[in-house]
């Protein structure tokens, strides 16, 4: 007998179906698994060997082959265990032939026939029903992910039992043995923040907060230098809580992401966005993304939301240097021998560091960091990644009777009505193109987008000329002005706009 | 009298014979030629062990192997110099200090006799308060024809050079390595102007490279070369207070910068107040203390030789020293202080001050250059620093302007200072509007001060 099962293969963070074929024929008793399969994939006999014999379920002498199709692509994971399972029950003719048609099956099983959860189902089943398959039966903890698809059924199995008994099952009979996972409330991601933090709660630091707003609106990375326990994590924390909720489209992008990194934990749409704050001792492969079976890294996990690096100086050159890619690029691309995977990566960078190795700079009465250490402490920081910072702000170290005193000034949830309404500008102004937000455009575009009047553009060289600013940053103060306009609501660049997008201007000038 | 300089100079590059127990070989053997057949017993009644070793051993080499000639030869071929104590161009100051160094290699020029010098000192890693005065003091000398004397470091030292230069002053640097090393390395364009106007002196061979062993030695000839020390910033325990203590030693006057009491900068420059060195005002009343000084020193006789005879004595003779503010001499100083701020008063009447200048030193060129950015201290001479109020700044501005200082501020501090009226944003766009007028600078991203 021969059965054929349908199934899922994870590629980054995009899929493509799998064909199980089973073929059971006479001959010498034996079990053969073709199909380019890595070392998890061909363990999978004996899991499911096991797994029937301890279901009470008979294996007759017969001589069983497995392949996985299409043949040439490299098989990881483990989520094939349950369709091999029901592509052997079906050849040994346990249900009726036909009836496991147009499901696909994912899932893991432990040698006593239980089903175990797996990664990636949302990718898998969001580009299956691309395809048109309805129906899925998946790990009851994934069957949350696979849900949010509209349009599918997707039933989470608990066992191995369950799955034969739904597969004997009439089709009438079939939705009562293993009901379809309820979708409510799961399709629309509205972005309710929930109790999280609130910019309310930051006392003081008015520059920097403005720098977090500025950032979030124009979509630009950002830089804080500050003393240790000035609140640079804490305004870093709040920064997801400013941007615009995720898009439906966006929260499937993010949830994919944490499906195929295995980080889901039964949740099902992630509707908050990401906030990752990697320490400064991580790998290469655990911030890009790579590694044995390939997932995603930090930088991908942040996708859609904010990668925070605190303590930047302490990262390794090499590290921040393979950040200069993924920010390029919105996305990283990782070389294997088996062709190329592509995770998404489009994150706001937000950096934290001292001024010094003491952190007390430029305060000569506390700072006692020689001009050489100072030096040395910021040179650790590539020239290509402080490019990419558009904003720098300070804070100062906060004394107790300010926390008392001062009022925390504006809501997250105020600031995030105004960010929202500078994207929404520059979505008008983006419209049809590749750009999203001003923090994107890239230099060439600079003059169409961030237009300066003529005595604007005098007014600019002026200042460079007086300030002995390096013409490098001049891009980048005018695609911040833009923002500062966008905030502001208005057209056309304004002088007061270009002067606080040169107070925030990147530090490499203080830094000679 | 090259032949003799060749001797000296060999005398100058043992390592471990230190200048007091040179001085002393020169007094028993005035030429130092004689060292090379003086015997042995003599030698060792002089020198302690080590040094006496060394000193055999390097008599064995000059009959072996040294070459004192070509030696000489090729450094003059790269421009370095050497003037032993027995030249009349050795400076002149030197020759008052304890144990003066036998002889001293240079590149460009040496101090002049009839100059003033004044060194001025400080901490290496200073504040911006200390970046201005070292600027101010040092543009204002050059101006005045003041010689600037310093250790070419960073922070205050290479600061007040840099400035005395750019305001077409004289210079001199003393190195604690080779004349021809650059330390540090930073102020290699600093370096070369000196050569061009003024010079670097340095007593170790050429080539030897700085260490901090060093410095202590070349800080006691940065006020052996000068009249009066000016500390601008130290802390407690600084490189600049081991100056003063050799200042003090030669007979110095040591003038400090006061700073504030909270500011650990100024906290060496306090403590050193307290215990009663002379007050730094401003340039101008301290260069008239000082030029006082050179008047009493003129009007005394000339002294009659000198060479190593005359050295006793010479610097407390005319330049009263601080540290020996005895019971005795206390009240010497308190006339000269007294007779100081008298001075001051009767300065104030303008035309007076102008006429007694000119009585007391009429050979002098004086080049009143206008002050800096247009603010001439008119009507205000006594603090050059309390300067007015810009005229032409906008009237938005002017609030903010005063809140700024020396002493960096954040905008936050600022922005509380003027009483929350602006955001932040305002309050930073105002801000950079000023440092575009050149009233203000901005020191890193979130802090200003008052330029």
């Amino acid at each position: 007998m021969y059965s054929t099962i349908l199934s899922g293969a994870l590629l980054g963070v995009n899929a493509c179906l799998v064909q199980v074929e089973v073929d059971a024929a006479s001959g010498l008793p034996a079990m053969s698994m073709v199909g380019s399969l890595s070392g998890e994939v061909r363990e999978s006999r004996e899991r499911v060997w096991a797994a029937m014999k301890n279901m009470g379920l008979e294996i007759p002498p017969k001589h069983i082959t497995v392949n996985l199709s299409p043949a040439d692509l490299k098989k990881e994971g483990t989520a094939y265990d349950l369709p091999i399972a029901v592509g052997m029950l079906e050849a040994l003719g346990y249900f009726p032939a036909g009836r496991a048609r147009d499901i696909l099956f994912l899932g893991e099983l432990g040698l006593n026939g239980e089903i175990r959860q797996v990664r990636g189902v949302l990718p898998i089943v969001r580009e299956a029903a691309k395809i048109g398959v309805r129906e899925f039966i998946v790990p009851k903890e994934n069957a949350g992910e696979g849900a949010v698809i509209p349009d599918v059924k997707v039933r989470g199995a608990a066992t191995m039992g369950e799955v034969l008994g739904f597969l004997m099952a009439d089709a009438a009979e079939r939705g009562a043995v293993l009901p379809a996972q309820d979708t409510a409330g799961w399709t629309s991601a509205d972005g309710a923040e929930g109790p999280g933090y609130d910019f309310a709660e930051v006392k003081g630091q008015e520059m920097a907060k403005r720098a977090a707003k500025i950032a979030a609106a124009g979509f630009h990375n950002l830089l804080m230098i500050g003393t240790p326990g000035a609140g640079k994590s804490m305004i870093a924390k709040r920064i997801p809580g400013i941007l615009p909720p995720l898009t439906l489209e966006e929260s499937l992008e993010v949830t994919s992401v944490y499906s195929v990194a295995g980080n889901l934990d039964g949740k099902s749409l992630l509707t908050k966005r990401p906030f990752q704050a990697p320490h400064h001792t991580i790998s290469m492969p655990a911030l890009m993304g790579g590694g044995a079976v390939p997932r995603p890294g930090v930088i991908s996990l942040a996708h859609r939301g904010v990668l925070f690096l605190d303590e930047l100086a302490e990262f390794p050159r090499v590290v921040l240097d393979g950040l200069r890619q993924p920010l390029e690029d919105r996305r990283i691309q990782i070389a294997r021998v088996g062709g190329n995977l592509i995770y998404p990566s489009d994150f706001m960078l937000v950096c934290a560091m001292n001024p010094c190795p003491c952190g007390f700079y430029p305060d000569r009465g506390r700072c006692r960091c020689t001009e050489p250490q100072i030096r040395r402490y910021t040179g650790k920081i590539s020239g290509p990644i402080l490019d990419r910072m558009d904003l720098c702000t300070e804070l100062q170290a906060v004394d107790i009777s300010s926390l008392h005193r001062e009022s925390g000034g504006e809501t997250s949830a105020q600031i995030r009505g105004q960010v929202e309404r500078a994207r929404r500008m520059q979505e008008e102004r983006f419209q049809g193109m590749e750009y999203r937000f001003n923090g994107d455009v890239r230099a060439a575009d600079i003059d169409r987008f961030c237009p300066l009047e003529k005595e604007d553009r005098r007014f600019m060289e002026e200042t460079y000329a007086k300030m002995g600013l390096s013409a490098r940053s001049y891009h980048r103060v005018r695609k911040v002005a833009r923002t500062i306009a966008d905030l502001a609501g208005e057209e056309r660049i304004r002088r007061e706009h270009l002067l606080e997008a040169v107070l925030f201007r990147p530090a490499q000038e203080y830094w000679k | 009298m090259e032949e003799e300089r060749y001797y000296h100079q060999w005398l100058q590059n043992m390592k471990n014979l230190t200048a007091r127990y040179a001085q002393k070989l020169l007094q028993r053997f005035p030429e130092p030629r004689e060292l090379l057949d003086a015997p042995e017993n003599w030698l060792e009644e002089i020198l302690p062990p080590a040094q006496f070793q060394e000193l055999l051993e390097r008599r064995r080499e000059v009959r072996s192997v040294y070459g004192m000639q070509e030696e000489y030869e090729r450094l003059m071929e790269k421009g370095i110099r050497f003037v032993s104590c027995h030249e009349e161009t050795y400076p002149w100051r030197l020759l008052g200090i304890p144990d003066p160094p036998v002889g001293l290699y240079y590149r460009g020029g040496l101090p002049e006799r009839d100059t003033l010098s004044v060194a001025v000192i400080g901490s290496r890693e200073c504040s911006e308060y200390g970046v201005y005065i070292a600027r101010e003091l040092g543009a204002f000398l050059g101006r005045r024809g003041v010689d600037v004397v310093s250790g070419m470091a960073r922070g205050i030292d290479g600061i007040s050079q840099q400035a005395a230069l750019e305001s077409g002053g004289v210079s001199y640097g003393v190195l604690g390595s080779g004349v021809d090393v650059c330390y540090p390395a930073a102020n290699r364009a600093l370096y070369d102007s000196l050569i061009d106007r003024g010079g670097i002196l340095s007593t170790y061979p050429p080539g030897t490279p700085a260490a901090g062993r060093n410095f202590p030695a070349r800080n006691r000839i940065v006020s052996g070369l000068a009249d009066a020390l000016v500390v601008v910033e130290a802390r407690v325990k600084s490189g600049t207070l081991i100056t003063v203590d050799m200042a003090l030693e030669q007979g110095r006057e040591v003038y400090v910068v006061p700073g504030r009491v909270t500011d650990r900068l100024s906290d060496g420059c306090n403590r050193l107040l307290k215990q009663g060195a002379g007050v730094f005002l401003d340039p101008e009343s301290f260069l008239e203390e000082l030029e006082e000084l050179a008047f009493l020193k003129k009007i005394k006789p000339e002294h009659s030789d000198e060479g190593k005879n005359a050295k006793e004595d010479f610097g407390r003779k005319y330049l009263p020293a601080a540290k020996e503010i005895t019971a005795m001499e206390e009240t010497k100083q308190e006339e000269i202080k007294q007779e100081g701020t008298k001075q001051k008063e009767t300065k104030q009447e303008g035309t007076k001050k102008e006429t007694k200048q000119e009585r007391k030193k009429p050979e002098r060129k004086k080049q009143e250059a206008p002050e800096p950015g247009g603010q001439n201290t008119k009507g205000n001479k006594e603090f050059l620093w309390s300067r007015s109020t810009p005229q032409d700044l906008e009237e938005e501005l002017l609030p903010v302007w005063e809140k700024l200082d020396l002493t960096p501020k954040s905008l936050e501090e600022i922005g509380s200072a003027l009483g929350g009226r602006y955001s932040a944003a305002e309050l930073g766009v105002l801000l950079l509007r000023l440092v575009m007028t050149g009233r203000a600078k901005q020191i890193s991203a979130g802090h200003f001060c008052r330029l």
